[in-house]
C-alpha cells in the first residue's frame, strides 16, 4: 500500500493505492492520526485501492467518527470492487461517497 | 581428545615462531659464511700463487734457457741435463712444492705435452714422469694457458683446482714461459703446489660456522620456547581454559581473566574481551530465558484460548440428533491461534432455530475477545424472542456503548421457523448468503445494514425466505471468497459457487468439505491469511427424509 497525502489549509486529501488490509491498515491509521487535528474537510481518493479488508474499514469508520465532530469526510473515485465491499458491509450508509 | 588437540596447537605456535627465527639465522650464517669463505680463499690463493711463482722463477735458474733444444735432444742422459734435473729436484724438495716440471706442448693445437724435466717432492707419494713422456693436455683451460704463454700474450698463468677433484688432491699450478735470449718461448715451466692447508683452513672455518649456527639455533629454540611459553602460551592456556569452562558451565568465573592474565599486549586485550563477552552472554542468556519463558507462557495461554474459543462454538454434529427436520454442519479455521470469526446456532424454542454467521474486524486476540462478547450478546437477545432486526439493533447499541477501539463485527442472523420453513433474516454488513432452492446454489443478494459496533442507533431491515424441503443455506465469512493464492488472486464468489455446486445434493458436511478442498487447491502453499468459517443448513421439513 502507498499513501500520498496533500494538506491544503483545513482540507486534507489522502491518495491511497494498493491493498488496505490487516498488515497495512495501521500505517494508514497513524498517517491519518498525525494530520487529522484541525482538519475540516477530509478526502480519500480511492481510485487505486485494490482491496480493503475489515481492518481498513475500521480505519475509515474511525476517521468518519472523528470527522463527524469536526467537519466533513468524503470518499472519491471509488471503484466497483471497493464499492461492492462498502455495499456488503453497509458502509455506504455511513460514508459520503462521490 | 580435547587435551590432545590443545597440545598440538601449542607446539605448532612454538614451532612456527622458532623455525622462522632459525631460518633467518641460517640465512644470516650462509651470507656471513660465504663472505668469509671467499675472503679466505682469495687471501690464501694469493699467498699460494705468489709462493708458487717465486719457486718457478727460482727453478728457471736451474736450467740454461738457451739450451732447451739441447735438453730436448739429450734423451735425459747428458751430464748437462742431469745436472739441471738434480738442481731442480733439490729445489722441489727444499721449497716444499709437489711438482716442478718443464714441458713443450705441440704447437699445432696444444693437445699434447712432452715432459722435458719432471721432478717430484719425495714426500708427495707420486712418481715423476720419465724424460720425453707425452700425454694429453689435461683440459681446455690448460691448453688455452699454454697457448697464451707461447704466443707471448702473458708471462705467467695460474690454474687452481681446489674443488676436491677425484683424481688429484686440491692444488695450484703456476706456469711461466722459458724464453731464450731472443725472447722466444721455448718451453713452459710449471710448479704445482698442494693446497691441503687452504682446504683444511677453509673446512675448519665452515665447520666452525655450522657449529656456531647449530649451537645458536638450539639456544634460540630453547630461549624462544620458554619465552613464548611464558608470554604467549601460559596466558593463552588460561584463556582457553576459561572459555571452555564457560562453555560448559555458562556462569561467570569467580576471578576475572583480566586479573589472571596481566599482559599489557594483545593477549591482555583478548582476556578483557573474553571477560566482557562472557558478561554479555550471561546477560543475553538471562534475557533470552526470560523471553522464552514469557513466550512459552503466551503460547500456552493462546492454545488454551484456542480451545476455549472452539468450545464456545457448537462443535458436535449433528447438534440436535432428535430433530429430523433440518441438518446443520459448520466449521471454523482461524488464521492465527484464535480468530474473530464465529458461527452459532441455537434452538430458541421447539419451533425456532437461530443461525448466526459473524466476522469481527481484525484478527488474533483482540478480535477473539470482541467475538466472545458479540456471540454472548447476540445469543442472549435471540433467546429473549426478539426478531432478527431487533436483535441486531439491540446488539449494536450494546456493543457501541463500550467500543473505544472502533472495532466492529459483520453479522448475518436468521431465525428459521422449523415447522413452516420460513426464514426471517437480517444482515449487518455481512457477506451475501448462498441459497439452494432448486438444483443449484446461488448468491442471495439480501438487503444490507451497517456493521455492528460502528455507529450507534442503526436500524436493520428484515426479510423472509420460504425454504422448501431440500433447500440449503450456505453461510460464510469473507475468509472464503477472499482466500488469496501466491499470485495475490482472490478465490472469489464464482469459485465458491462452483465448489458448492459440485455436489449440491450431498450432505452439509460434504458440501463444506468440497468448498474447503477447492480453497486449499487454489491457495496451495500460500499462508492462510484470514479466518475461514462456513455453515451449511439443510431444510428437510416435517416429514423427514
Amino acid at each position: 500500500m502507498k499513501i500520498n497525502k496533500n494538506k491544503n489549509g483545513t482540507k486534507l486529501t489522502f491518495e491511497i493505492a494498493g491493498r488496505v488490509d490487516t498488515s497495512t491498515a495501521p500505517q494508514l491509521e497513524s498517517a491519518i492520526k498525525e494530520e487529522i487535528s484541525g482538519v475540516k474537510e477530509l478526502v480519500f481518493d480511492m481510485d487505486k485501492v485494490e482491496y480493503i479488508s475489515s481492518a481498513g474499514l475500521r480505519v475509515l469508520l474511525s476517521s468518519q467518527k472523528t470527522m463527524n465532530n469536526q467537519g466533513t469526510m468524503k470518499l472519491i473515485n471509488v471503484n466497483d470492487e471497493i464499492m461492492e465491499i462498502f455495499e456488503v458491509t453497509g458502509f455506504t450508509d455511513i460514508l459520503t461517497i462521490e | 581428545m580435547k587435551e590432545k588437540k590443545k597440545n598440538k596447537f601449542k607446539i605448532s605456535v612454538v614451532v612456527k615462531s622458532v623455525s622462522g627465527i632459525v631460518m633467518l639465522l641460517t640465512l644470516f650464517s650462509l651470507v656471513v659464511g660465504a663472505i668469509g669463505y671467499n675472503g679466505f680463499t682469495e687471501a690464501l690463493l694469493e699467498q699460494y700463487s705468489n709462493d708458487a711463482f717465486n719457486t718457478a722463477n727460482t727453478a728457471v735458474t736451474c736450467i740454461d734457457t738457451n739450451r732447451m733444444d739441447a735438453y730436448a735432444g739429450s734423451k735425459g742422459k747428458t751430464e748437462e741435463y742431469l745436472d739441471a734435473w738434480n738442481k731442480m729436484e733439490t729445489l722441489c724438495n727444499t721449497e716444499g712444492v709437489t711438482f716442478i716440471y718443464v714441458i713443450r706442448p705441440d704447437l699445432t693445437d696444444y693437445a699434447h705435452i712432452t715432459f722435458l724435466f719432471s721432478t717430484i717432492n719425495n714426500n708427495s707419494g707420486y712418481d715423476s714422469y720419465e724424460f720425453g713422456y707425452v700425454r694429453d693436455t689435461t683440459n681446455d683451460e690448460y691448453r688455452e694457458k699454454y697457448r697464451k704463454l707461447y704466443e707471448g700474450k702473458s708471462d705467467k698463468e695460474i690454474v687452481i683446482r681446489d674443488k676436491g677433484y677425484i683424481e688429484t688432491d686440491p692444488h695450484i699450478t703456476a706456469m711461466i714461459p722459458i724464453k731464450d735470449s731472443t725472447g722466444k718461448t721455448t718451453a713452459i715451466l710449471c710448479v704445482q703446489r698442494q693446497m691441503e692447508t687452504l682446504v683444511n683452513v677453509r673446512n675448519t672455518y665452515l665447520h666452525k660456522i655450522i657449529f656456531v649456527l647449530i649451537i645458536t639455533a638450539i639456544l634460540v629454540i630453547i630461549i624462544q620456547s620458554i619465552y613464548l611459553h611464558l608470554v604467549l602460551l601460559k596466558p593463552l592456556r588460561r584463556i582457553t581454559k576459561e572459555t571452555s569452562r564457560f562453555a560448559k558451565e555458562n556462569v561467570l568465573p569467580e576471578k576475572k581473566l583480566q586479573e589472571k592474565v596481566k599482559n599489557n599486549d594483545e593477549i591482555g586485550f583478548l582476556a578483557s574481551s573474553v571477560d566482557r563477552m562472557e558478561e554479555k552472554i550471561v546477560t543475553y542468556v538471562n534475557d533470552l530465558t526470560k523471553i522464552t519463558a514469557e513466550k512459552e507462557r503466551i503460547s500456552t495461554e493462546l492454545s488454551l484460548a484456542t480451545k476455549i474459543q472452539a468450545s464456545m462454538l457448537p462443535s458436535i454434529f449433528p447438534p440436535f440428533p432428535d430433530r429430523t427436520e433440518f441438518d446443520i454442519f459448520a466449521s471454523m479455521d482461524p488464521a492465527k491461534e484464535v480468530g474473530g470469526d464465529f458461527y452459532d446456532f441455537l434452538l430458541i424454542d421447539d419451533d425456532h432455530l437461530c443461525l448466526v454467521m459473524a466476522d469481527v474486524s481484525g484478527k488474533g486476540v483482540p478480535a477473539a475477545l470482541f467475538m466472545m462478547a458479540t456471540k454472548i450478546i447476540l445469543a442472549n437477545y435471540a433467546k429473549m424472542g426478539k426478531k432478527p432486526s431487533e436483535i441486531l439493533s439491540a446488539a449494536n447499541t450494546a456493543i457501541c456503548s463500550k467500543n473505544r477501539e472502533d472495532m466492529f463485527v459483520t453479522v448475518w442472523l436468521g431465525i428459521l421457523e422449523i415447522s413452516t420453513g420460513k426464514l426471517t433474516a437480517a444482515n449487518a454488513g455481512h457477506e451475501f448468503p448462498v441459497l439452494k432452492q432448486g438444483d443449484k446454489f446461488e448468491l442471495y443478494k439480501d438487503k444490507h445494514g451497517f456493521v455492528l459496533g460502528g455507529m450507534d442507533g442503526m436500524r436493520y431491515k428484515e426479510y423472509e425466505i420460504m425454504l422448501k424441503p431440500g433447500s440449503k443455506l450456505f453461510l460464510y465469512t469473507d475468509g472464503v471468497p477472499e482466500a488469496t493464492n501466491s499470485e495475490k488472486q482472490l478465490f472469489g464468489t464464482e469459485r465458491m459457487l462452483a465448489a458448492l455446486n459440485e455436489q449440491p445434493d450431498s450432505h452439509p458436511e460434504q458440501i463444506l468439505k468440497n468448498v474447503r478442498k477447492s480453497v486449499d487447491e487454489f491457495v496451495k502453499e500460500a499462508e492462510q491469511f484470514d479466518d475461514l468459517t462456513m455453515l451449511c443448513l439443510e431444510y428437510i421439513g416435517k416429514n423427514g427424509k
